[in-house]
């Protein structure tokens, strides 16, 4: 990893990333939200029960890269619309996915942070496109990455100037077919170690099922993770996209109790912190 | 063609069709406000016989026929409901526009070509109110309107402040990542420097905001938007690719409204014009008097006249039923020429 100039820890400070009122860099930060923005009432009214449960940022698709391209492909600009709209209502700021590098300033002037999708994780003009915009940059992991290539994506965004970014695990292509994607929680201490930007888990699409999404965030608040992207539906069996994995703003509810809970242990407890000393057998 | 062009183009034309007949309307309450209650009529009968001899087109004369009656029938139920009109300068969809809904909701905003044809038109009895824009928080005097109020005998009978939001409007169903080039008047392209800027788009210089979205909606050039209001984006039919594109959030345009009669309304504003002898501190010994009666002045404005000389234009806090206001504007009359009490009127906003 030699070639990381901007990206490395040493030489830098931790990067903390201001969007509004929240630090990404600083506490726990949890982006939650839909998958698809489906309409200005789903989106508002899952904002608000996001907002209400105490998440930080609002997530929402409106251009999405499907899988078939038979498959719901997002609203589009009337999409990005209801996301500020939706923003404005809770005073959440907004993420939301770019995948067209002709779509970047329009993005731009609707959401708060911009978020290139593990299918565009190596689109180098879409890396550039977003490397030269005043928003952060949540990049995820490419299914197929290892980390030295996901640094060099995150190293083509600083290089073009913009240096608010933030990766984000969110689960590998193994042979595992139980699991949508294998979450690689060792990913979070070795980016921890490597780049001095804050690191984001994504245990919806890491899992791909909501029954394992819980406990995969307890793990990634252990392995020392800057924050979540959890998808959140009010009604998960007719979502237009990623169902399976949704989960109903009740159960988010009880994830984030039990995350900031988590959290706030690890960071108030003596030995974890390091203030006191572990016996070690001489 | 494929199915979904032919229904663009026939919802086109049906649009156009919609907005000849609010113009047939617009003209027909004109005509009425000109030519009084039993003052002839518009040869409607001439028309009709012209059009039972039409025999080519597709629309038959006997379908013409009943077209035309039912649109003159239309004209005839508008005119008998009294309606007061209210002329504003450039096409529908203009912030004079907006600003006449903010001033009066029943009025009806008829479009003029400039600010004289609104102000004559006004004196001719054929609009109950006009209303024009005086001055622009980032762009400051509309200096061809300050010279139409000097000339003028119209009282003024309203002011509103509006702040202007731009939106970036294109063609039904056009995609935005095509735009390149943007139409607008070119202190609303000013106003949006920025926001083109950073989205790559051309600003085109055209001679009016609303006048743009027209002929966005009529022409259809490639690739293009136009800035305007949102009412001009209901009106021509276009959509909003977004709202509030303007750099600064702050840009407010006051609007006076005029009239031919002086109202008899209790306001809390009034606006003056006077002028002064070529003396050193006659302007002076004006204000003075305003201070002594500790009156808020609100704007003075001078503005060259003809005779080279200049005439002032002063706002100030107060109404002139009010008796200290009442003997402050008699010591203004000794101490100026030309005195006019333009009108004591309220002030809305809409900020």
């Amino acid at each position: 990893m030699k070639n990381l100039k901007l990206a490395a820890l040493k030489s830098h400070k931790r990067s903390v990333i201001t969007v509004g009122q929240v630090k990404i860099g600083t506490g726990f930060t949890v982006i939650a939200g839909p998958c698809s923005v489906e309409s200005e009432e789903q989106t508002i009214l899952i904002a608000e029960k996001v907002r209400a449960a105490g998440a930080d940022i609002l997530r929402g698709g409106a251009f999405k890269p499907r899988t078939s391209p038979y498959s719901f492909q997002g609203l589009g600009l009337a999409g990005l619309k209801i996301l500020e709209k939706a923003s404005r209502i809770t005073g959440l700021p907004v993420i939301t996915e770019v995948i067209d590098p002709r779509d970047v300033s329009w993005v731009c002037e609707y959401a708060d942070i911009l978020q290139i999708g593990a299918r565009n994780m190596q689109n180098f003009s879409l890396l550039k496109e977003v490397g030269r915009v005043d928003k952060p940059v949540m990049l995820k992991r490419g299914m197929y990455s290892t980390l030295a290539e996901w640094l060099n994506c995150v190293e083509y965004i600083l290089n073009e100037g913009n240096m608010k970014v933030i990766p984000c695990e969110r689960g590998i292509r193994t042979f595992e077919t139980y699991t949508r994607n294998t979450l690689d929680l060792s990913a979070v201490p070795a980016l921890k170690e490597l780049t001095h930007l804050p690191v984001l888990v994504d245990p919806s699409h890491g899992t791909g099922k909501a029954s394992l999404i819980e406990s995969m965030s307890l793990a990634a608040v252990a392995a020392g993770a800057d924050g979540l992207i959890v998808e959140v539906h009010h009604n998960p069996p007719e979502a237009l996209s990623d169902k399976e994995q949704a989960l109903t703003p009740p159960e988010f509810t009880r994830l984030l109790t039990k995350v900031r809970h988590l959290y706030d242990y690890m960071h108030d407890d003596p030995v974890l912190t390091g203030k006191m000393a572990v016996l070690e057998e001489k | 063609m494929k199915k979904k062009e032919l229904d663009l183009e026939l919802e086109k034309i049906d649009y156009r069709i919609l907005k000849l007949l609010d113009e047939r309307m617009e003209l027909a309450l004109k005509w009425k406000k000109l030519n009084g209650e039993n003052n002839g009529d518009y040869e409607e009968q001439h028309f009709i016989d012209q059009l039972n001899k039409r025999n080519y087109g597709l629309a038959s004369a006997q379908f013409c026929n009943q077209v035309f009656k039912s649109v003159f029938s239309e004209s005839h139920r508008l005119q008998s409901k009294k309606f007061k009109l209210i002329g504003f300068q450039g096409d529908h969809g203009a912030y004079s526009e907006v600003a006449a809904k903010v001033w009066g909701s029943g009025l009806i905003p008829i479009p003029n070509k400039d600010f004289t044809e609104v102000f004559e038109n006004v004196a001719a009895g054929i609009f109950d109110y006009g209303i024009v824009p005086v001055e622009n928080s980032l762009g400051g005097v509309i200096s061809q309107v300050n010279q139409l109020i000097i000339n003028t005998e119209l009282y003024v009978a309203g002011a509103v402040e509006l702040n202007v939001h731009h939106c970036l409007l294109a063609l039904p169903g056009s995609d935005h990542r095509e735009l390149r080039t943007v139409y607008s008047h070119t202190q609303a392209l000013e106003q949006c420097h920025h926001f083109l800027a950073r989205n790559k788009l051309e600003p085109l210089p055209y001679y009016d905001t609303a006048g743009s979205a027209k002929m966005l909606s009529e022409k259809a050039p490639k690739a293009a938007a136009a800035i305007a209001s949102k009412l001009a984006a209901e009106i021509y039919h276009l959509d909003i690719i977004k709202e509030n594109i303007e750099d600064f959030e702050r840009n407010i345009t006051r609007f006076l409204i005029f009239s031919k009669e002086k109202h008899d309304i209790t306001g809390n504003k009034c606006s003056i014009i006077f002028s002064t002898a070529h003396k050193a501190g006659t302007l002076f010994k004006v204000l003075e008097v305003f201070a002594r009666a500790k009156l808020n002045l609100t704007r003075i404005e001078s503005i060259p006249n003809q005779q080279g000389s200049f005439a002032f234009f002063l706002d100030f806090i107060g109404s002139d039923k009010d008796e200290k206001v009442i003997q402050t504007l008699e010591e203004v009359k000794v101490h100026t020429r030309g005195f006019r009490l333009l009108g004591c009127y309220e002030e809305k906003k809409q900020l």
